[in-house]
């Protein structure tokens, strides 16, 4: 197959994207309530990662 | 969209609408018809003795969510979230592999290896599609394979996450 090839930043937003949808649908029963909790979840998902990202900063030189 | 029928989660419970008049002893001449089961479950889901055959169900329903990803829920008549786990868990498989991620195998050297192989293995028949998109084996030396190893790693774990609600929503308790 063809490899893929992704930045860290997109392979961020990419993980935060599938597994939002996997736990909004799982997670939730109402289809509002799916799309609230896979928002929420995707937007934590990116904001933690990228916090953790500037917290790690200073040990990485 | 993603809609189910979570009247049909419960083990037994599709027969609700046949079984009050039964129950009561008060079958009507359609009923009479199916009148061979006269003790048709009458208490599987409310209480009462036989929780056994539910709960074999509901671990035959939960290996076979581990088996094919997302046919725990079709069993279950869960439509959309059987169609949503089977395309997450095929996705991050696919992406897992393309991006020429970690497959482990079974008998790792130390604990991270047979960890990671029992994340692996969660993917349950995706595991071996995963190894035959690996024609050109893992390459971990960029942080494309590092991150294909945690998506493969993330496919396996969500779907026994998966398979256990699955589980749990043949047993009749709230999904």
């Amino acid at each position: 197959m063809v490899p893929l090839h992704f930045s860290h930043l997109q392979s961020l937003l990419l993980f935060a994207l599938v597994i939002s949808l996997a736990f909004g649908t799982l997670g939730r029963r109402k289809p509002i309530e799916r799309v609230k909790y896979a928002a929420w979840s995707f937007a934590m998902f990116v904001l933690v990662g990228i916090a953790l990202g500037w917290l790690m900063y200073p040990f990485s030189r | 969209m993603f809609e189910e029928n979570p009247a049909n989660l419960a083990a037994g419970e599709r027969n609700e609408e046949a079984m009050p008049a039964a129950a009561a002893g008060t079958a009507t001449p359609r009923d009479e018809g199916i009148s061979s089961q006269p003790s048709e479950p009458a208490t599987p889901v409310t209480g009462g003795g036989e929780a056994e055959p539910s709960a074999a169900r509901a671990v035959a329903v939960a290996m076979a969510g581990w088996l094919v990803p997302g046919l725990g829920h079709a069993l279950l008549k869960m439509w959309g979230r059987a169609l949503a786990i089977f395309l997450t868990v095929g996705f991050l498989v696919y992406l897992g592999a393309g991006m020429r991620g970690h497959v482990f195998e079974p008998g790792g050297e130390d604990a991270f290896a047979r960890l990671g192989y029992v994340a692996d293995a969660g993917t349950g028949s995706f595991y071996f599609v995963a190894r035959a998109l690996e024609i050109s084996g893992s390459d971990v030396s960029h942080a494309d394979g590092d991150y294909g190893t945690r998506f493969l790693a993330t496919a396996g774990v969500l779907n026994l996450l998966a398979a256990l609600h699955a589980y749990e929503a043949a047993r009749g308790r709230k999904a």
